[in-house]
């Protein structure tokens, strides 16, 4: 194996770590975001889009250094769907003869990051759509993760009868949770298409389509290291079959450096030896094609992207100002804990998924259009699926640009998701008379209490509202299937870009508290008016 | 006809079922003469547990050597003990030590959490307190491979529910509830504990009639021995509090659910006020249905202080 695989492999293995590491307790220890960190579309678009700079995006800016020396090699060695593409490509390529001929596509990836950039001046973030980091990680945690986890425990299912037999205690009820999630067809489509282009070149994508991979060509026209070719070359054509970039003109002299990714497959099929990677100048031309007469095509590009932007802010969801008249919003759109006010959080999200791999309940789902074309893949708590832990933090921890704010443990709990409901014509309680008290008995936050009602046999459920913060355990824990009879609207929802959650909350006047220590065990000598009805006792 | 072979044998769909081979003795015909039906002693909860099962005739009476045990206290809360809405850890760590001293081969552990698994086991301090004893494990049982389909064939209402596999397969059940309220069920004791070793306990709340299915699942589910931890009593606001905690000090221990369960009720103060079993829906039914018995005043009851 050469070393660029090595490097390949352990760069991929890594980025898988972190994914998964991101959905356990440790990911609070760990950078695991570090890769998206890597992805210059999601400094440059965020950047733009959201008017937002932060020390993470250093690193972005130092890949964009690294390939002013060195080339593409973030391309060549490190960015996961790169490897992941030359793995597949292993599959899908066929040989150099059998490849239709193609015209020249390599400009499209200028275009799509001109239109990227066009929405972004407008605040608006399209990166979703096409930046490599992104799609890799909604690739690898919203489909490829869940089917491990289903294979993984259908293994232990088999080995648990024998770890019953042998004792082994820890392993019998150990079990992986799978977790699903919506938007899952349109990726797998998506990738089957990237991978199956491999029918027209090797590494299609990286090739024509990359937006990251067209802000690095931009700066690595003429890195320090760069391909060279002395006058040995006999010009055997070897290296221009065999650059998996296309990156060798007919002339195999000649280099488009903006291409290169640095692979060093040339150097290697060079029977004479007549290629290496150096900073020295051996008095040779090397530098390759213009390409002037795509100027246009790239404006043209950015206005499309603008205009496109200007569009998706006149559409019915476009978010003007939180809780505006006349804002149609999705009526049960709950946002993870910490989420910017949606203006900026859209903005800012670059759909990743990462939080909707490392939410321990599985709540965290991308969405369709619930939030308008703009909001397209973004995260939204779906409290059926699972509730929101309120002493969880992971979603913030993980996410690469802050679109959800990295809480700190004792804010977690003021940031109000929003206010249950009961919709008493479905409750089992309000309309069935059935002794039901589950919403009570889940409810963290005792926001739930059950009060004897005339014209009511049973007890019936009323939500406190300011010690509601809108968890969804009650949504989920509700026994009426299907549309349950108590859900969490955004009512209330906290949303601040600045400022502490505590001292906002304290200010509403909220009391949001999980039951802490000294509520516990009220004084027996307290005469506390506990004479009241006694629910569930008949007289 | 033990307690395996006897949910196996519904299992394999025969409804037809003898007469009083099980379930349906009342307590004062299957107890040599001189036990008392209904043990309470006052004290620390681990060496109240303890005298309280001795005064019963002892842990070996239920478990055999190399029986599989299995204990179902109340656990699905992540609050520490003091919240009395889990059983006190102490109390289960008694009673795992004694199964185990009884010649236990391995004692289960097992609910059904209501929040976050690993809290529960965390905060409940039952996790820290009994997993580490020998051949004892706590667990939290979630996923539905776990479960399987049972009939209930002494039902009137909930003919089926999916229960926990490893009750299947336990020769001993052991009810370990924390002695609290419930705005549904009146009080939630030993019978109610039952749900948490079912999956699909919402139906009871939807489908079902709460305090006919609660005692249909424990035709099914009949503990062998019922010890109520009522070290702490949760008196108002359960079953998940915060709400007024009596340090009544006191375990209760029966060879009958139901009378645990009606002692537990007259025995304290519930939201400031007595009760009689009778006004419990579940107690009262289980009663009439030959499950157990709540008329406490007419049971040998052996009351110790430590
Ligand atoms: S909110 Fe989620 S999907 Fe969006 S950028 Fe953050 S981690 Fe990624």
């Amino acid at each position: 194996m050469s070393l660029r695989r090595a490097i390949q492999l352990i760069s991929l293995a890594l980025f898988l770590f972190f994914l998964i590491v991101a959905s356990t307790s440790f990911g609070s220890y760990l950078p695991v975001d570090s890769f998206l960190q890597l992805d210059p579309t999601h400094f440059m678009g965020t950047l733009v889009s959201a008017r937002y700079f932060s020390l993470s995006f250093l690193t972005a800016i130092l890949v964009l250094l690294i390939t002013l020396v060195l080339g593409r090699i973030f391309c060549g060695y490190i960015c996961p769907l790169g490897t992941t593409l030359d793995g597949t490509d292993k599959i899908f390529c066929p040989s150099h003869e059998k490849r239709p001929r193609l015209g020249n596509l390599r400009p499209i990836k200028y275009y799509i990051i001109a239109f990227l950039f066009g929405a972004a001046v407008l605040g608006v973030s399209l990166i979703f759509i096409a930046a490599p980091l992104s799609l890799i990680t909604r690739f690898y945690g919203l489909v490829v993760y869940p089917v491990f986890a289903l294979f993984a425990d259908g293994i232990l299912s088999i080995i648990q009868p024998l770890a019953d037999r042998f004792g082994i205690s820890s392993l019998v009820f150990a079990q992986i949770k799978t977790p699903r999630f919506a938007t899952q067809f349109f990726i797998l489509v998506f990738f089957a298409a990237i991978f199956a282009s491999a029918r027209f070149s090797p590494r299609f994508w990286c090739r024509y389509l990359c937006p990251s991979g067209a802000l690095l060509a931009l700066v690595s026209r003429k890195p320090l290291l760069r391909r060279r070719v002395t006058e040995d070359c006999t010009d055997c054509g070897k290296c221009v079959e065999s650059c998996p970039m296309g990156a060798i003109p007919e002339d195999p002299c000649l280099t488009l450096h903006e291409e290169c990714i640095v692979c060093r497959t040339c150097e290697k099929v060079c029977p004479v030896d007549a290629v290496a990677f150096t900073s020295e100048v051996p008095g040779q031309p090397s530098h390759g094609v213009e390409f002037s007469q795509t100027r246009r095509r790239f404006i043209a590009s950015g206005l499309t992207g603008a205009v496109t932007a200007a569009i998706s802010l006149t559409g019915l969801k476009a978010v003007s100002n939180q809780g505006a008249l006349g804002q149609v919003a999705d009526p049960r759109l709950i946002r993870p804990p910490g989420a910017l006010p949606e203006k900026e959080f859209l903005s800012r999200c670059v759909r990743c998924g990462e939080c909707m791999a490392a939410c321990p309940t599985n709540t965290l789902q991308p969405i369709w259009f619930q939030a308008g074309f703009i909001g397209l893949f973004s995260p939204a708590l779906n409290m059926r699926r699972g509730p929101c832990d309120p002493e969880c933090i992971r979603c913030g921890e993980v996410c690469p640009t802050n679109a959800i704010t990295n809480l700190l443990k004792n804010e977690r709990i003021w940031a109000k998701l929003g206010t249950a409901v009961i919709l008493r014509h479905a409750c089992l309680a309000w309309e069935h008379q059935k002794k039901c008290l589950v919403c009570d008995e889940v409810c963290p936050f005792d926001a739930v209490v059950f009060k004897d009602e005339p014209e009511h046999e049973v007890p019936v459920p009323h939500v406190i509202e300011d010690r509601c913060a809108g968890c969804g355990y009650c949504e989920y824990f509700c026994p009426v299937q299907n549309q349950a009879a108590i859900v969490v609207t955004p009512m209330g929802a906290l949303r601040q870009s600045r400022g502490s959650y505590e001292e906002e909350a304290k200010r509403q006047g909220l009391k949001l508290v999980l039951r802490p220590k000294d509520e516990y065990g009220l004084p027996e000598s307290e005469e506390k008016d506990t004479r009241g009805p006694a629910p569930g006792f008949t007289e | 006809m033990n307690r395996r072979d006897f949910l196996r044998y519904h299992l394999q769909g025969a409804f037809a079922l003898a007469a009083g081979s099980t379930g349906l003795l009342l307590p004062k015909e299957s107890m040599a003469v001189g036990e008392p039906d209904i043990v309470v002693v006052e004290g620390a909860p681990g060496a109240a547990t303890r005298a309280a099962l001795n005064l019963l005739g002892g842990m070996g009476q239920f478990v055999k050597p190399g029986d599989r045990v299995l204990i179902k206290p109340n656990m699905s809360f992540s609050h520490p003990p003091e919240s009395a809405t889990n059983t006190h850890p102490e109390v289960v760590r008694e009673l795992a030590v004694m199964c185990k001293e009884a010649g236990a081969a391995k004692v289960l552990i097992l609910d059904n959490p209501l929040a976050s698994a690993k809290r529960c086991l965390e905060r409940s301090g039952i996790y820290d307190t009994c997993n580490p004893i020998d051949d004892c494990t706590v667990a939290m049982i979630t996923s539905s491979k776990h479960f399987k389909r049972v009939d209930i064939p002494k039902a009137t209402d909930m003919t089926s529910n999916e229960v926990m596999k490893e009750v299947l397969k336990s020769d001993v059940l052991i009810a370990a509830p924390v002695a609290k309220s419930h705005a549904a069920a009146g009080v939630s004791l030993s019978m109610k504990g039952m749900m948490g070793l079912i999956r699909k306990r919402r139906a009871m709340h939807w489908r079902y009639d709460l305090d006919t299915s609660i005692v249909d699942l424990c035709t099914l589910l009949k503990a062998d021995l019922a010890v109520i931890d009522a070290s702490r009593v949760l008196s108002t606001n359960g079953p998940g509090g915060p709400g007024k905690v009596l340090h009544e000090k006191k375990i209760i221990v029966s060879k009958d659910m139901v009378a645990a369960d009606a002692c537990a009720v007259s025995m304290f103060e519930w939201y400031g006020r007595r009760f009689k079993p009778r006004q419990v829906g579940h107690i009262l039914e289980a009663h009439k249905r030959g499950l157990g018995r709540m008329d406490v005043e007419n049971l040998t009851i052996k009351t110790m202080t430590l």
